[in-house]
């Protein structure tokens, strides 16, 4: 069935462009659904466009064969600043990129696709609320090359002290006073249409009952600085122009470029990377975010200190909520039991992403097989190639384009010599938007 | 002359403002801090009996802290407030049970002077909240004597405590930020294993620098009890002009307060308020009820002097240290006052003079037989795995203990580590004792609090459970709780009809019952079932 209608679909493209490429690899992980076995898999245009299991190839279409591969997805670390600075200062930054410490010469780019990795969230520097990170492939001669998208998520750090507290109050209540602001604008805005319409009307009957009580309104408009006849004059002339000009829609005036992150982050257009350390922490931001329930974020943590996250793994669960993480095993605070708190996440219903222990070209080699080892340690094998592909997509905000192998999205792949999360499997080959960008692939 | 007469015009003034303040502070305390309107919308809610929740600690013998000592009762908490402590209590189905058979319960302990590493773990310090060593430098005992020539000179303790006049500047801009409230809501760290090493020791509420805050678990809200509640007023032989320089602000504060009384009662439009302008906002505080003076003293004189300062302005001072405070017990007890004491700190006698000094064993019994309020913090307020074990407050109970070995009642001593505290830092209306209404803050050990080889085997805060010896890794291994031996079941009944039982036979019975004949109707209840098992 599936091959009929593949049949169907093959024509087309077949007789369209002829970048048309198709891949027969053992297995392919989709992360979506599951694994494939002998799988196929048909590239067309930078997008994968067919996808299935033993799948007939028309005659013409070129086929790759490596029946000793693995295909998946193309890796997607969420939280890195490899190949760049990192410096502790803090900062109330919102609206910043971190677009001047990309430098797309650095040789770490090409070697992070030679491992796999074929996006990136690139996170803005320092503590406090330092900015927003860029989406990028490591693969571009220059930023606009390598740049996906410029705003993935707005990084916030809260600790629980009342300094990071206030400061994240204080960003939520300038848009309400930014709100208040447009209000009332507005409501002037309303009124002068009206007084415009009023106006317009007697205009037309009684041009001398205009004048005369023209001024007086103007007045008390205008309490702070009286104004002269003529003037006035002008400025009316003026106003209508300008209203010409704007038509008759109301524009409110632009927000403060500190305000506007926030205000974007009440209306769900962007996302919030809440970067706590502890237990407690999770606490204190819920309790920020008590009024706030229209925003939208994930945790990330460091696993690295004394790791207490266990004790409220079942409420970020409840919640659903995507925590960023590295696959790290942990001992609980004051003894020696060891924890697997990512796989206590999974289980208790959150979504995990996870980025290399060590943020460095040599974490990056060693992020499979750490993985590997929280699976053989009680992670389930989905969850833990998720983490590394689909919902770390997902935290970008991309996961209708990329993080794992569905027929419609990009063809960023990459091909092992065995299973991914096993030390030994080696990249074969990378795919990105459709050609081969690494491996001895004709 | 004058100086009698105003105080005798004062002292009837005071009296009555002392008498009214308790009232305002217990209703300003109740809120915990937060905005009323927000706290009433979120009581309302609860209060629907549906959503209620209920907590019980069944059968121990009930400590309650007020003196009276219940065999095997029952404490049975509604929304964390005690509903009921009794024989007979009915306990809703679906309320969650701690069975403290051949257990004791008592009110949770309240911890004076605590580092905030109870509420916010180590990694906490940043921030203006107040060190370790704010507490730390205030227990060295009697001044230390320098020798200057032939004569020695008393030395006092350097502090910077409101009421030293060397900085006049300061004084004003900490007028201006008194108002600036504890971080603690913002920096509470419910999961942070020094709380449980304090709840582990039974205390449920410490003091965190200036504020009272409640040792919760896995939630951070409502935990603080009070602030400001204490005001550090200086006083110490050795600075004489610090002594001097108290004196003026509180007569000064007083003149103000007559003043302003004067002027209400006249009620006159016209006349203008008086001026606030140089009263020393400390002193006005004190003497107004909103906080209470707290010296910082241990060698007689000082202690004399406080006590008669105290009169003058009437007000009960607190006395931190109060190391000879057993020579002048009966001028302090006269005073009012309340002493913070370690009995097990040590401070030599002053060799100068032939008269008793020195600490004493008998402290605590001597100022308590002669009315003063004792209350019992250790040498070393913190807690921790390495060093002063023993003689921090993992060991609070065993210091109240030495003060028992010196004559002190136990009840005195329960006292010291619950109701006292927790009347010197404003909170008594909430903690302290268990009473019906106030906080459920629990402790079930397995024998005498003051023993030390007594271990607490849970502890409740707020009505809910959050220390249970033999769940957490600190203390389970060490003399593990003894299994109960399983009542005598029958074999034949099987366990889904028991359960479907029980509560529609104490929804039956129990609330029939009248408070007085609970005893009998237990016992004969207990008859019946014995009969029962017999019969199969």
């Amino acid at each position: 069935m599936l091959a009929l209608l593949l049949s169907g679909l093959l024509l087309a493209p077949a007789s369209g462009g002829g970048d048309l490429v198709a891949i027969r690899v053992k297995r392919a992980e989709t992360v979506a659904s599951g694994p494939l076995e002998h799988a196929l898999i048909l590239v067309e245009g930078g997008k994968i466009v067919a996808l299935g299991e033993d799948l007939p190839v028309e005659r013409g279409i070129p086929v790759l064969d490596r029946p000793d591969w693995v295909v998946t997805p193309g890796l997607v670390n969420a939280h890195t600043r490899v190949a760049g600075e990192r410096s502790p200062a803090r900062l109330f930054e919102p609206q910043s990129r971190p677009t001047f410490d990309v430098d797309p010469r650095h040789e770490a780019w090409e070697e992070l696709l030679e491992l796999g990795v074929t996006t990136l969230g690139f996170y803005p520097d320092g503590s406090g609320i330092p900015g927003q990170a860029l989406v990028l492939h490591p693969h571009g001669k220059t930023l606009a090359e390598m740049l996906v998208a410029d705003s993935a998520y707005l990084k916030i750090q809260l600790q629980a002290s009342a300094s990071s507290k206030k400061a994240l109050r204080e960003a939520f209540a300038k848009v309400d006073e930014y709100n208040e602001k447009v209000a009332k604008e507005r409501e002037k805005w309303e009124k002068e249409q009206e007084k415009k319409k009023k106006s317009s009307s007697k205009s037309s009957s009684k041009k001398d009952e205009e004048k005369k009580d023209d001024p007086k309104a103007e007045e008390k408009k205008d309490t702070l600085a009286p104004v002269s006849q003529e003037e006035e004059e002008k400025k009316d002339d003026k106003k209508e122009a300008d209203d010409k000009k704007a038509g008759d829609a109301f524009v409110p005036p632009a927000p403060d470029e500190k305000v506007k992150p926030f205000l974007d982050l009440r209306a769900k257009s962007l996302t919030a990377m809440m970067s706590i350390r502890k237990a407690a922490d999770y606490l204190h931001l819920l309790d920020v975010l008590k009024k706030e329930k229209d925003v939208q974020f994930f945790l990330q943590f460091p696993l690295s200190d004394d790791g207490d996250l266990y004790e409220v793994a079942t409420k970020i669960g409840e919640k659903g909520l995507t925590v960023v993480t590295v696959p790290e095993i942990t001992l609980q605070v004051n003894s020696l039991r060891e924890r697997n708190i990512p796989a206590e996440l999974v289980r208790a219903g959150a979504k995990l992403v996870l980025t290399p222990r060590f943020d460095t070209l040599r974490g990056h080699e060693d992020w499979r097989a750490d993985v590997g080892r929280l699976v053989g340690q009680g992670l389930a094998r989905e969850a833990a190639l998720a983490a590394i592909t689909l919902e770390a997509a997902r935290a970008l905000g991309r996961a209708d384009e990329i993080g794992s192998l569905e027929v419609g999205k990009r063809a960023d792949l990459v091909f092992w010599s065995g299973d991914p999360l096993e030390p030994s499997s080696k990249v074969e080959a990378v795919m990105l938007g459709g050609e081969f960008v690494v491996g001895d692939v004709p | 002359m004058s100086d009698r007469i105003r105080r005798a015009l004062f002292l009837p003034f005071s009296a009555l403002l002392l008498a009214l303040v308790p009232g305002l502070s217990a209703q300003e305390g109740g809120e915990g801090g937060g905005p009323p309107p927000e706290e009433g919308a979120e009581e309302t809610k609860p209060d629907d009996e549906k959503e209620a929740k209920y907590f019980a600690i069944v059968g121990g013998d009930v400590h309650t802290g007020t003196g009276a000592v219940l065999r095997g009762a029952t404490v049975l908490a509604r929304n964390g407030k005690v509903k009921e402590i009794g024989y007979g209590v009915f306990v809703p189905p679906g309320a969650e049970t701690v069975d403290a058979t051949g257990l004791r319960v008592y009110p949770g302990l309240v911890a004076l002077g605590a580092t905030t590493r109870l509420s916010q773990g180590l990694g906490a310090a940043e921030g203006p909240e107040l060190g370790e060593d704010e507490f730390e430098h205030s227990h060295e005992g009697l001044p230390e004597i320098r020798w200057d020539g032939l004569l020695p000179v008393p030395v006092a303790p350097e502090s910077h405590v409101v009421g030293d006049d060397e900085h006049p500047e300061l004084q004003v801009e900490e007028e201006g930020g008194d108002e600036e409230k504890s971080e603690i809501e913002d920096t509470f760290d419910p999961f942070n294993s020094f709380l449980v090493l304090a709840l582990a020791t039974g205390i449920t509420t410490a003091q965190q620098s200036t504020a009272a805050v409640k040792l919760k678990r896995y939630e951070i809200d409502g935990v603080l009890l009070s602030d400001r509640n204490l005001a550090s007023v200086t006083w110490g032989l050795a600075n004489p002009t610090g002594i001097q320089s108290t004196r003026k602000k509180f007569a000064k504060a007083a003149e103000y307060l007559r003043e302003l009384r004067a002027w209400r009662a006249r009620g006159d439009k016209n006349e203008k308020e008086p001026s606030r302008r140089g009263v020393d906002t400390t002193a006005l505080k004190v003497l107004s009820g909103e906080a209470q003076a707290l010296f910082r003293v241990n060698s007689r004189e000082e202690l004399l002097g406080v006590a008669r300062f105290a009169q003058e302005h009437g007000f009960r001072p607190v006395i931190e240290g109060c190391a000879e405070g057993w020579t002048v017990a009966d001028e302090l007890g006269r005073a009012g006052a309340t002493a913070i004491l370690t009995p097990r700190g040590r401070s030599p006698k002053d060799e100068r003079f032939v008269r008793p000094g020195g600490a004493s064993i008998e402290n605590a019994a001597k100022l308590h037989a002669a009315g003063v309020q004792v209350a019992v913090r250790p040498e070393s307020t913190t807690i921790d795995f390495v060093g002063t074990a023993g003689r921090d407050l993992i060991a609070l109970p065993v210091e109240a203990g030495f003060a028992v070995r010196g004559g002190l009642s136990e009840q005195a001593a329960l006292e010291a580590m619950t109701i006292v505290p927790a009347r010197i830092l404003g909170i008594a209306h909430r903690v302290g004792t268990l009473e019906p209404g106030k906080d459920c803050d629990a402790i079930v050990t397995d024998g005498d609090l003051l023993h030390y080889q007594t271990f607490v085997q849970y502890t409740v805060v707020d009505g809910k459970l959050v220390y249970d010896k033999e769940q957490e890794i600190y203390f389970a291994h060490i003399r593990p709780r003894p299994k109960k031996p399983e009542p005598p079941k029958t074999e034949e009944a099987a366990p889904g009809e028991e359960k479907a039982e029980t509560p529609a036979e104490e929804g039956a019975e129990e609330p029939a019952k009248d408070a007085e004949g609970d005893d009998e109707a237990e016992e004969k209840a207990k008859d019946e079932k014995q009969d029962d098992a017999k019969d199969e």
